[in-house]
């Protein structure tokens, strides 16, 4: 089990940053993703793999459509 | 096409090229009125000279159409259309667009080659190209 | 329509034209984005004056939409209707507006009662005529009366003239007459440029949501472009008061005209924000590249993008019109700004595109748009998928002088209740109103600009069309009420906010009517799950609509504010505020004015207006709880087949969130449920909200808090008191 933003999701092994918004269909192209409080830049969401109870956020930064 | 073509590994920062620009232009001594600029500190950019290269691409960039390519193949600013947006200052590529607090339009390189002929070691000269 | 064409028409307005009054002025000087002055014209009786706008009128006011609303307070009774002659429209770009260095400085704020909400309307456009008509000695223009023939009103900046002139014949459609006009006053090709046209169309005459289209003349292509002050009804008031179209002409535009106090600080931030645009708004928002269209994908993948009256959010031929197939089809390689300085350029335009129906059938023009409204709510929302229909539904909105934004959501309801046996091919004269049906929705729009056929029903927007439905054709209410996207009587823009309450209250709390320009919260609540509780909610319902009113007093685009960030913005407090942004506005607006506020004083100037706005609302009848009320598809499934759409999404919602079993319970128990549930909350964020905002529980500012605010105006103390003891 994964917490993004708060909630409760399934874990899948080896399964990195860009599945898992891929998952979510979080195709926003501005994210601010954090794993346990540490921030990840876009460039390395390929090769950022999630572990197990991980503690993820991710902000979509934006308050106007 | 006329430009001002550079050789950074000739130039030995005198700067004399700015005067003469800022002279040469506007009948100044101010050296931060040249569209030249010559780098003590190569800086991030890792340039040591910076001038236009008469690329064109401030002419699409422009929505006044205040920017045209002259016959001889120079870029140049027609000042009576220019709103002082400063987008053409933005988005050039080589950030060779010049403002100054004195002037609400932009200026730039008009590849005059007079800097050129005050450059002692010909780090600057003026090319022709089709 | 070719040049030696227009030429001729032109030629014969020449003749036809008789000018009814001529007003001579000294253009005075604008001094720090200010000019002082406001035209005050009287169409009724042809005055023609020049007000002061008095130092503690801009201290409460500011500017721009501010000062449209208290001119508009000062004009209408509670009695007025928005057909009356006493009704004004007021434009005003504010202080800000008008400079040319930072981007999205040339917006024009429209105040007005409205035709389909009764009460006070505002609407914020692009087009170069706020900041002429500033230029030319005016901090807005204040138009009264009603014509007894088409008029034209023209403003010559310059010379310092103006007219206004009876024009019984020609074109009233805007993609014709903006042209027209502009040729008229143009004493050459090149001062083409330094003209603006503001006009609407025939649709605007014979519907309840026409627009205002305010023309800015585009050097490359050589056309007028059209941006619309879309919402509201507008339109309709300028058509209704016979006004056919506004110019001003202002040669001269300069970096320096809004004369401000420090330019050199405007310079700055100005470069600086093109440079971030350069470098980043291709891995953003791509608005250069494709506008606020590049939402449509976004919209579907987080299922909220209207389809189908709001039903659902997200449609498996969404692809088919998202921003991908329309780059294809607009002008790529010259982006353009709907005023100087605008580097975010999020206008496009599709040229020689070929009409297919219509009165123009055939011809070849040029299209404003499309943006993402425009995709959603004539697209998506009606179950067409088609990009071609969007853009001639495009083009025929504009010119004809209504928004697509009601139009899609009035035609959307429309077409529901056709699907469900309430409207049928007797009352619709035969049109097939299915979803999906586009020759049909296209057949409607032409009807409303002849004003003929069910274009006449269709062209009352989603309130009146209930009350029709219900009264003369014995509908179901309950129904109507739920599926009606509406509330106070505007029709709501283009996102599902079903699953987010925040966004349900930024819709229905909104001063105005449901549009996004207060709030937009969806990620924030819904996505990131950053505002949980009704407090974080509520927090966030006053602080954004307060903070983005502020646009609208300074005559500002809020798009360059957060459709572009800081490649360091994720590392900021508060990133959903893009702080490092505000803090240009802070600067922008000290530079204009050389007066000295901070980030509190700038949430204090929209305050004071914002609350105004309310208590002007009550002033009209409106303005208290009993009207923030949401319809229930804005809020959670209507139907069996809506629920069943995302059936396990709305059963873990009553497991987790109402505590109920759903195994057990019927489909249409489980919609009850959920509904009953979500008014509950919904109820409980009001109260939230209206306590951060200072207001009672019936949604009435206090008179402490206009005290505070310094807008303690005594009719405003007055009308407080008298609905407080009710
Ligand atoms: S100013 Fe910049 S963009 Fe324009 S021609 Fe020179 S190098 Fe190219
Ligand atoms: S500053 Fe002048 S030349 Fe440059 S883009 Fe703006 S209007 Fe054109
Ligand atoms: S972002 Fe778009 S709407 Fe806003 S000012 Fe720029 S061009 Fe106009």
């Amino acid at each position: 089990m994964i917490r993004v933003n708060q909630r409760d999701m399934d874990f899948r092994e080896g399964m990195t940053v860009k599945n898992l918004l891929e998952d979510l269909k979080y195709s926003f192209p501005n994210l601010i993703v954090r794993i346990n409080g540490e921030y990840i830049p876009r460039e390395s969401y390929e090769k950022t793999v999630i572990k197990d109870n991980d503690d993820i956020s991710i902000i979509h930064p934006i308050a106007g459509g | 096409m006329k430009f001002l073509q550079k050789d950074e590994t000739l130039c030995i920062q005198c700067h004399a090229c700015e005067s003469t620009c800022a002279q040469a232009f506007f009948k100044s001594d101010d050296r931060t009125k040249s569209s030249i600029k010559i780098f003590d500190d190569p800086g991030e950019r890792n340039e040591i000279i910076n001038v236009c290269n008469q690329c064109g691409e401030c002419i699409s960039i422009c929505p006044e159409l205040a920017i045209y390519r002259a016959k001889n193949g120079v870029v140049m600013i027609d000042k009576k259309k220019c709103v002082g947006c400063l987008m053409c200052v933005g988005f050039c590529p080589t950030l060779s667009m010049r403002i100054h607090k004195d002037f609400l339009e932009p200026f730039k390189c008009i590849a005059c080659g007079q800097c050129a002929k005050q450059c002692p070691t010909k780090a600057i000269e003026i090319k022709h190209i089709d | 329509m070719d040049t030696t064409d227009r030429k001729d028409s032109v030629a014969k307005i020449k003749e036809a034209h008789r000018l009814l009054k001529r007003y001579e002025y000294t253009p005075q000087k604008i001094q720090r984005g200010y000019t002082n002055k406001t035209l005050y014209i009287n169409i009724s009786d042809n005055t023609i004056k020049s007000k002061d706008v008095p130092e503690e009128i801009k201290d409460k006011f500011t500017g721009g939409k501010g000062l449209g609303l208290w001119y508009l307070w000062n004009s209408v009774t509670k009695d007025t209707k928005w057909d009356d002659p006493e009704n004004e429209i007021i434009i005003s770009p504010g202080p800000v507006g008008g400079i040319t260095q930072y981007p999205g400085a040339g917006k024009s704020l429209v105040v007005s009662l409205s035709p389909t909400t009764g009460s006070v309307m505002d609407s914020n456009v692009g087009g170069h005529f706020g900041p002429l008509m500033k230029f030319s000695g005016w901090d807005a223009l204040e138009i009264q009366g009603k014509a007894k023939e088409d008029i034209i009103i023209y403003i010559d900046g310059n010379k310092g003239i103006v007219e206004i002139y009876e024009v019984p014949i020609g074109p009233v459609n805007s993609h014709i007459l903006a042209e027209e006009v502009t040729e008229f006053f143009a004493e050459s090709e090149e001062e083409k440029r330094n003209i603006s046209v503001i006009s609407a169309g025939e649709a605007a005459e014979h519907t309840l949501f026409g627009v205002l289209n305010f023309s800015f003349y585009d050097r490359r292509k050589k056309v007028q472009r059209l941006k619309q002050a879309g919402r509201g009804g507008i339109g309709t008031v300028f058509r209704n008061k016979k006004i056919k179209a506004i110019a001003v002409k202002y040669n001269g535009v300069k970096g320096d005209s809004n004369n401000p106090a420090d330019i050199d600080t405007i310079r700055k931030l100005g470069l600086k924000l093109h440079k971030e645009i350069k470098e980043h708004d291709k891995d953003q928002c791509r608005m250069r590249e494709i506008g606020t269209a590049h939402l449509v994908e976004i919209m579907d993948d987080y299922d909220l993008l209207p389809v189908h009256n709001f039903k659902y959010g997200s449609h498996e031929e969404a692809y088919k019109i998202d921003s991908k197939v329309l780059a294809k089809k607009v002008v790529q390689g010259s982006p353009d700004g709907c005023w100087h300085g605008c580097s975010m350029s999020c206008a496009k335009a599709v040229q020689d595109y070929e009409l297919k129906t219509g009165p123009y059938k055939g011809h070849k023009v040029v299209v404003d748009g499309p943006e993402y409204e425009t995709v959603a709510g004539v697209g998506s929302n009606c179950g067409i998928f088609d990009p071609d229909y969007i853009i001639e539904c495009n083009f025929y909105c504009d010119t004809y002088g209504i928004d697509t934004i009601s139009f899609g959501t009035t035609m959307a309801f429309l077409m529901e209740c056709y699907e469900n046996n309430i409207l049928n091919k007797e009352i619709t004269g035969g049109i097939e109103l299915n979803f999906g049906n586009k020759d049909a929705a296209m057949e409607v729009l032409h009807q409303m600009a002849k004003g003929t056929g069910f274009g006449k029903i269709a062209g009352l927007g989603v309130r009146r069309i209930k009350n029709l439905l219900i009264e003369k054709y014995g509908a179901d209410p309950k129904f109507l009420n739920d599926i009606g996207m509406e509330v106070k009587g505007l029709e709501y823009s283009q996102y599902v906010s079903k699953e987010s309450l925040a966004q349900q209250g930024g819709y229905a709390l909104a001063n105005k009517g449901p549009q996004h320009d207060e709030a937009w919260l969806i990620f924030m609540d819904m996505v990131n799950n950053q505002i949980p509780t009704f407090e974080d909610k509520a927090e966030a319902l006053h602080y954004f609509p307060i903070f983005r009113t502020w646009f609208g007093l300074n005559g500002l685009c809020k798009l360059p504010w957060n459709d572009i960030e800081p490649p360091d913005n994720h590392l900021t407090d508060e990133p959903a505020k893009v702080p490092e942004h505000v803090e240009n506005y802070v600067q922008l607006f000290n530079s204009v004015t050389g007066k000295n506020i901070d980030k509190e004083e700038m949430i204090l100037q929209s305050e004071r207006v914002y609350n105004f706005q309310r208590v002007f609302n009550l002033k009209m009848g409106f303005g208290t709880r009993e009207h923030d009320i949401p319809p229930y598809r804005s809020m959670g499934p209507v139907t069996e087949e809506e629920y069943l759409s995302r059936q396990e999404r709305y059963d873990k919602q009553l497991k987790e969130l109402v505590g109920v079993n759903p195994e057990k319970m019927s489909t249409a128990e489980k919609i009850e449920a959920l509904r009953e549930y979500k008014y509950k909350q919904y109820d409980k964020l009001v109260d939230a909200v209206y306590k951060r905002r200072g207001w009672n529980k019936n949604g009435i500012p206090t008179v402490e808090l206009m005290k505070k605010l310094g807008m303690d105006f005594p009719e405003v103390i007055k009308l407080i008191e008298e609905h407080s003891s009710e």
